[in-house]
């Protein structure tokens, strides 16, 4: 379907769903920005009125936040460029004079967290199931060494990540959030990908902060902390996650991920699972290991308690 | 040693195409370290503990892209970098590829002269006289065709050996040369672990076995499945085993067959005496004492071969996944199989998959039948009609003869499928699906209707129907391997990692009063 503008013949597609967020900026608010980056299956657009970013990806890619499905395979053949301009009016997205995307047969996604459990027994037989299967097919490379380093960089990244996480997470366990916050910034930016895989681990680290109920949920400030420092450490695309993840704001796959483990059976769990192991190269393999990480954390300090004895 | 940095500001390159240039920017000839990578500060320090920070690396920011060449020497760095800017633009570009064609091998080799290997693929009574023209200009050969008789072979291998070059096959499906995979061969790693094997699918197995160890392959030479036979006597397995041994990169052969007959088996040993280097040897059904008298690495099944060959090039045992059986999952299918359901039925594409697969079924059972069975008593009378535990290779002679590789063409497979998944004294269905190059684009996909429909079956007569199912491939090869699992995993499948595995789970699934 074609869409006359101006003389100019423009593309047309249909979002399939869209973040909530999103469909309001484009629906109430004005949103203009240019292209930022693009990759074959995601581009991402820099709003200027807010400064963040906001994702049109393909059908094959989940919802997340500030991110709208759009009905195509690939972006490749939209020939859109970094540093066209984009804006909004009319239930439309422009795209440079390529392509328009119409939300008006789009459904909102809305993100919830579940609530942390009172009873754990599923949660924790889930668990140690997600750390069998995670030991079988993650990714190594990043929070999960390989291995075979085939590099003296390799090598010291693997080291650096390791030893990081374990301040992390021991500082967590023994509740010194101070001292775990030092830790955790030294994790930011730091590791292969293009969203670096400490990065990735705190996406998944920050998603247990938010289940409420949970030792972790009292301690959100955590991630905003962090979240304030990652905006010159780490690039773009990466503080986004972050920023989002800091708010309890993730991936689809993710919380559908945390649901399971909350109360689904192995299948669904591997199947689940397996959506989040499949995101980038190993980040979907870190952000598993943050949340891992997350739930033992909160195994260990307890759950529904009204703990007040950490240095928060 | 030099190190040469290119900063590309505000660039972005998804995390899979990052790792995969990495990798591939790392198996440059002469290239000792290659990074890429954001430059945050964390990836600075990093770069800075590993000594090679410089200052355009400082002045990097978190999102910029930095490619980093450490070499001996300024032209290799030079050379490596522009190799890896043409990668970076590959990545970008949609272009096509072009192709030429030449008539005859004479005008292919004078109009691409740095070509050194020849790939035949046509039909076995012309295969020879190409062959030959091949060896006259020079070139290495692997000869895909089949039905070129034992005196070609022959001829051809000692013109091969006399001139110092390769002459892989007759019917030779799987090699990777210089990394370069050819025929039915699976995207791996770059190592130093080099295969010479007298089998397709059993080479296909080590590397991929070798890859999800850690590992990396030097050179995979196929020598053709006759080669080992007496008439042949094993000349290319022996020049094999020759070039890996002067070749500096391998510091690990393994060697993978049947088990040669007996005056070659002699010849190969006393060339694994030879060897400066440690060799593992995997001959299917083979005797551990002649290999271990030899000085080899004897290793009765597939994955212990790969596990040995990582560990003799250096891994660390203790961070490898060895993938152990999953006991408490054999009890579980051992109690809802019926006392009739007795039976396995392997269906396979791979040969040596399903020779493993059977060798493995031998140890326990003793009415075990094939298509391959060397033992004339144990060969299926009627290759349609199954007895006792059977295992069947889909792509011998009996059925593609006229039709495609099952690799290529499952057809034939799907329907003895649903045929065997109607015998109630059958309790497993064991199956191998391959990934890789040449094969076919979603060998799980194809068969997933099947599944279902003969589980569905199962369940409407009241038994329970077990089905494995082993994938071969890497994550690196084009079929998506995660994809592949989850779908067998969706129809109800039970994966199995290996090959090794797949067999010993289907034996154990079946054995009755343990």
């Amino acid at each position: 379907m074609n869409l006359q503008n101006r003389g100019e013949t423009r593309d047309m597609i249909y979002a399939k769903s869209g973040n909530n967020d999103f469909i309001q900026r484009i629906t109430r608010s004005k949103l203009n920005g240019f292209i930022h980056s693009t990759f074959k299956h995601t581009l991402n657009i820099q709003c200027l009125e807010d400064g963040e970013l906001y994702t049109i990806a393909c059908k094959e890619i989940d919802n997340g936040p500030n991110t709208l499905i759009v009905d195509a395979a690939s972006i490749k053949e939209w020939n859109v460029q970094v540093n066209d301009k984009v804006c909004t009016g009319n239930n439309h997205i422009s795209l440079g004079n390529k392509l328009t995307i119409t939300i008006e047969r789009a459904n909102c996604w809305e993100g919830i967290l579940p609530t942390y459990p009172t009873d754990i027994f599923v949660l924790k037989k889930n668990v140690e199931q997600m750390k069998r299967h995670i030991e079988t097919y993650g990714t190594g490379g990043g929070i999960k060494s390989k291995s075979f380093c085939e590099s003296p960089f390799e090598l010291e990244m693997s080291k650096m990540l390791h030893e990081r996480t374990n301040l992390v997470l021991n500082e967590l366990l023994n509740k010194q959030i101070q001292r775990a916050l030092k830790h955790a910034v030294s994790l930011i930016g730091l590791g292969p990908g293009l969203t670096p895989s400490g990065d990735d681990f705190l996406v998944g680290l920050f998603t247990t902060f938010h289940l409420n109920g949970s030792y972790l949920s009292q301690h959100k400030e955590f991630c905003k902390e962090i979240e304030k420092v990652a905006k010159t450490a780490t690039n773009d695309i990466s503080y986004m996650a972050l920023k989002k993840a800091s708010d309890g704001k993730v991936r689809e796959s993710i919380i559908t991920l945390i649901e399971v483990l909350l109360t689904g059976e192995k299948e669904e769990l591997i199947l689940s699972l397996n959506n989040v192991l499949n995101i980038g190269s190993s980040s979907g393999t870190d952000i598993a290991l943050g949340i891992l990480a997350g739930l033992e954390i909160n195994f260990k300090n307890g759950g529904l308690l009204n703990d007040c004895s950490s240095n928060s | 040693m030099i190190v040469q940095v290119i900063v590309k500001a505000n660039t972005y390159f998804d995390s899979v195409s990052l790792m995969s240039l990495s990798t591939k920017a790392n198996q440059i000839d002469g290239v000792e370290q290659a990074i890429i990578a954001m430059g945050t500060e964390m990836n600075k320090e990093v770069i800075s503990n590993v000594g090679l920070m410089t200052v355009e690396i400082e002045e990097a920011k978190t999102s910029d892209l930095m490619i980093i060449v450490k070499a001996e020497n300024e032209r290799i760095c030079a050379n490596a970098l522009e190799e890896i800017e043409e990668l970076l633009t590959k990545k970008n570009t949609t272009k096509g590829t072009s192709e030429a064609r030449y008539s005859t091998i004479k005008s292919a080799a004078e109009n691409i002269p740095e070509a050194n290997l020849v790939v035949i693929a046509v039909n076995g009574a012309y295969a020879p006289r190409e062959a030959k023209k091949a060896l006259e200009n020079n070139l290495h050969v692997m000869m895909f065709s089949d039905n070129v008789s034992v005196e070609d072979e022959i001829e051809l291998k000692q013109l091969a050996h006399e001139k110092g070059l390769l002459m892989m096959g007759p019917d030779c499906g799987t090699a990777i040369i210089g990394n370069v995979a050819l025929c039915f061969a699976n995207a791996v790693r770059k190592g130093n672990i080099g295969i010479v094997g007298a089998s397709g699918t059993g080479s296909q197995e080590i590397s991929v076995r070798i890859h999800e160890f850690g590992g990396g392959i030097t050179q995979l030479i196929g020598t053709g499945g006759r080669d080992l036979s007496k008439e042949v006597g094993g000349i290319m397995m022996l020049d094999g085993i020759k070039a890996l041994e002067e070749d500096e990169a391998t510091k690990v052969i393994v060697l993978v067959s049947k088990p040669p007959a007996p005056s070659v088996e002699e010849k190969v040993l006393a060339q694994i005496q030879l060897c400066t280097k440690p060799v593992v040897v995997w001959f299917v059904g083979g005797d551990e004492e002649k290999v271990t008298k030899a000085g080899g690495h004897f290793a009765k099944m597939s994955k212990e071969a790969a596990l040995k060959a990582v560990l003799l090039a250096g891994a660390d045992e203790s961070k490898l996944n060895k993938r152990a059986l999953n006991l408490p999952l054999i009890e579980e299918v051992r109690a809802k199989l019926t006392s009739e359901q007795k039976y396995i039925r392997g269906l396979f594409s791979g040969g040596t998959l399903c020779d493993e697969a059977m060798h493995i079924a031998m140890e326990k059972f003793s009415d075990v039948y094939s298509n391959i069975q060397r033992e004339p008593e144990y060969r299926l009378k009627d290759v349609k009609v199954s007895q006792g535990h059977t295992f069947i290779d889909f792509g011998d002679d009996q059925f593609t003869q006229g039709k495609p590789h099952p690799m290529i063409d499952p057809s034939t497979r799907i329907e003895r499928f649903i045929q065997e998944a109607k015998d109630p004294s059958v309790g497993v269905i064991l199956m191998d699906f391959v990934l890789g190059f040449g094969a076919h684009e979603d060998p799980v996909g194809v068969m997933l209707p099947a599944i279902i429909e003969a589980k569905q079956l199962a369940e409407s007569e009241g038994r329970h129907l077990e089905i494995i199912g082993y994938i071969l491939g890497t994550e690196l090869d084009s079929q998506n391997i995660e994809g592949q699992v989850n779908k067998l995993i969706a129809a109800g499948a039970t994966h199995a990692s290996s090959s090794q595995n797949a067999g010993l789970l289907a034996r154990e699934f079946v054995v009755k009063g343990e």
